[in-house]
């Protein structure tokens, strides 16, 4: 490296950004372009920080590759953040594999990180699993450590194994304080309190409670038939029968859960199931035709049998028939939740997070802005969406240290 | 051209506190080295830092046998090495894209990293009375016996290669292993050479051919 070079990367890594930008912001040569790049990603402008990226990245010439291979890292950080979960995926995947091969081991290790938590991200779980596998935490330095484990508390609290998440976020609380990180102190305390927020709601004879993450550990290990409607399944321990793809038969079965053990009328079935105000023949006869596909469908876990008004469920093993519902439930509410996090996603990316299709994440946004649950900007491809109010950009830029040369 | 493999004798550091080394001289018992916001006085009998400079020092280093030169972003600091007190401030021929740094014969030499060149400059001054083209990256210079050597370090590669000093023609090339990187050079006007590590944070000693 050369001289501005090396005081550039000091003064980054010293957290003096514009010190560092003063001494590279007339050199267009590769690794000034990695460093004024890395420099406006924590400035928080992504889309010069990108483009500066990708023409140092295309700069380094061929005996250059961690060099380049660095840039290419700290490029698909900045599309992960900035929720552009359609970046390619090959090229970070190559990128890791020449740090790896030229022993970098730390920004190999990052990489990584970055393609698990997307998979995370996109729901891709034993996917993000299998990749954190490869990963040996205790070797990392401590900021590294911290995102190692997080994304070990995301996955487990996706899984619903709470007291691993929860002893997974008490060593990323451990290893951010060490790193001395304010960003990763914050996201550990975020994740941590969502721990401690409503999950989901119980309802259960015709009453209704909030449930904490571990409660639904609880209630989906206690034996009991839950129809759980953020997920559209139906199980008792470990035998799930999914609906996901059957909205009326999901329909008819939240309906009876939620009058167990008492029955359910016809018209009051009907008008769950199919929105019908009056029933007619025809209704009656399909209501029929879905109760006779339900009851094949739950086979091993209930049996719906017909009363005097209507039907009953009956559950074949359990003991207790529960409905697990979302915390709040209103229309496009997946959509919402990912919002959440507070990050600006691009319709695409939601569409792969949730999915759906594009053109329905498009009509759900579309519906949730003129309700002003929801705010975008940008046009075109790079229109973004986030939910008001608009937060402070981005958490944690993890990117790997001063960039350039060895 | 001869080629052959980088025979490194010693290896010194990594020392606490030293992120990296940005270049390396000699003074006849001590090798200095650069570290970003210090010169640092090793001792090679024992691999032992004896001293330390407080001075901006982020490429190459030189001793004209009384003064050190440092490269310090865009310019060349000459400090007392006794008092560590700067006495004289020239330009960088490489406008801050400097890397290497030697002494010889009343004259300054400076690497340029990725112009891939070599300044001959006037000490008092900093202006430049010659350019040597390279084809490699310029992170280390130094002379031994009227032979110009120079570092380099490109990528994944670096080797420490003899040129005529008239045409840039390489004459000869040590090889340096795998993840050894050359960020300094400097002979100890015998028979070894010190090589700064970069980021590794150590010196190398390689042991200079004696042929011909």
């Amino acid at each position: 490296m050369d001289s501005l070079i090396n005081a550039a990367a000091r003064a980054l890594a010293a957290g003096d950004l514009l010190g560092a930008l003063k001494r590279v912001a007339l050199r267009d040569d590769p690794p000034a372009l990695a460093l004024r790049g890395i420099a406006m990603a924590q400035l928080g402008d992504l889309a010069r920080a990108r483009a500066l990226l990708h023409r140092a990245a295309r700069g380094f010439g061929p005996r250059e590759a961690v060099a380049r291979a660095r840039c290419v890292v700290a490029e698909a950080e900045i599309a992960l953040v900035s929720r552009e979960l359609g970046w390619p995926a090959r090229t970070l995947a190559a990128a890791r594999a020449a740090l790896e091969a030229h022993g970098d081991r730390v920004n190999s290790a990052h990489a990584r990180h970055l393609e698990v938590r997307r998979l995370l991200l996109i729901g891709r779980l034993d996917e993000a699993e299998r990749a954190l596998a490869a990963l040996e935490p205790m070797a990392l330095p401590p900021a590294l450590r911290a995102a190692h484990e997080l994304v070990v508390a995301g996955i487990a609290m996706r899984r619903l194994h709470t007291r691993t998440a929860r002893a997974a976020l008490a060593r990323a609380g451990t290893a951010a304080r060490e790193a001395g990180v304010p960003a990763l102190m914050a996201e550990v305390e975020g994740t941590t309190a969502t721990l401690d927020r409503p999950a989901a709601r119980l309802i259960a004879r015709g009453t209704e409670r909030a449930l904490l993450l571990d409660e639904v550990e609880t209630l989906l290990a206690s034996g009991a038939l839950v129809v759980d409607a953020c997920r559209n399944v139906v199980r008792e321990a470990d035998t799930v029968v999914s609906l996901a793809t059957r909205p009326v038969l999901f329909a008819i079965v939240r309906a009876l859960a939620e009058a167990w053990p008492a029955d359910v009328p016809r018209s009051a079935l009907l008008a769950r199931a199919f929105r019908a105000r009056h029933a007619d023949d025809s209704h009656r006869a399909r209501l029929r035709v879905e109760v006779g596909r339900l009851r094949a469908a739950l086979r091993p876990l209930a049996e719906v049998n017909a009363t005097e008004r209507g039907f009953a469920l009956a559950p074949v093993g359990a003991r207790e028939v529960v409905v697990l519902a979302p915390p709040v439930e209103e229309k496009h509410a997946a959509v919402l939740a990912f919002l959440a996090d507070g990050e600006s996603w691009s319709s695409s990316a939601l569409a792969l997070a949730l999915g759906a299709s594009a053109r329905t994440v498009q009509r759900a946004l579309e519906a949730l802005a003129e309700a002003g649950k929801v705010q975008s900007f940008g046009r075109g491809r790079a229109r973004r969406w986030m939910s008001p109010p608009v937060p402070g950009f981005p958490t944690t830029l993890l990117l790997p240290g001063p960039l350039p040369g060895g | 051209m001869k080629r052959s493999a980088a025979e490194i004798i010693e290896e010194y550091g990594p020392f606490p506190g030293v992120e990296a080394v940005h270049g390396v001289t000699f003074d006849g018992r001590q090798v200095w080295f650069a570290s970003g916001e210090k010169v640092n006085a090793l001792d090679p009998a024992n691999g032992k830092v004896v001293r330390s400079i407080e001075v901006a020092a982020h490429a190459g280093t030189a001793f004209d046998g009384r003064h050190l030169f440092q490269i310090a972003e865009d310019r060349i600091h000459r400090i007392d090495p006794a008092t560590g007190r700067v006495l004289a401030t020239i330009p960088a021929p490489g406008n801050g894209g400097d890397s290497g740094l030697a002494w010889a014969e009343g004259t300054l030499w400076v690497g340029q990293h990725r112009g891939r060149k070599i300044h001959q400059i006037d000490p008092e001054t900093g202006k430049i009375l010659r350019t040597i083209e390279s084809n490699r990256v310029v992170t280390g210079v130094t002379w031994v016996d009227g032979e110009l050597w120079h570092g380099t370090w490109e990528g994944d590669e670096s080797d420490v290669r003899r040129i005529d000093p008239q045409t840039g023609e390489v004459l000869e090339r040590l090889e340096m292993p795998a993840g050894a990187g050359v960020s300094g050079l400097e002979s100890d006007g015998a028979d070894r050479f010190f090589c700064g590590g970069g980021r590794s944070g150590k010196v190398r000693a390689v042991r200079r051919p004696r042929g011909e």
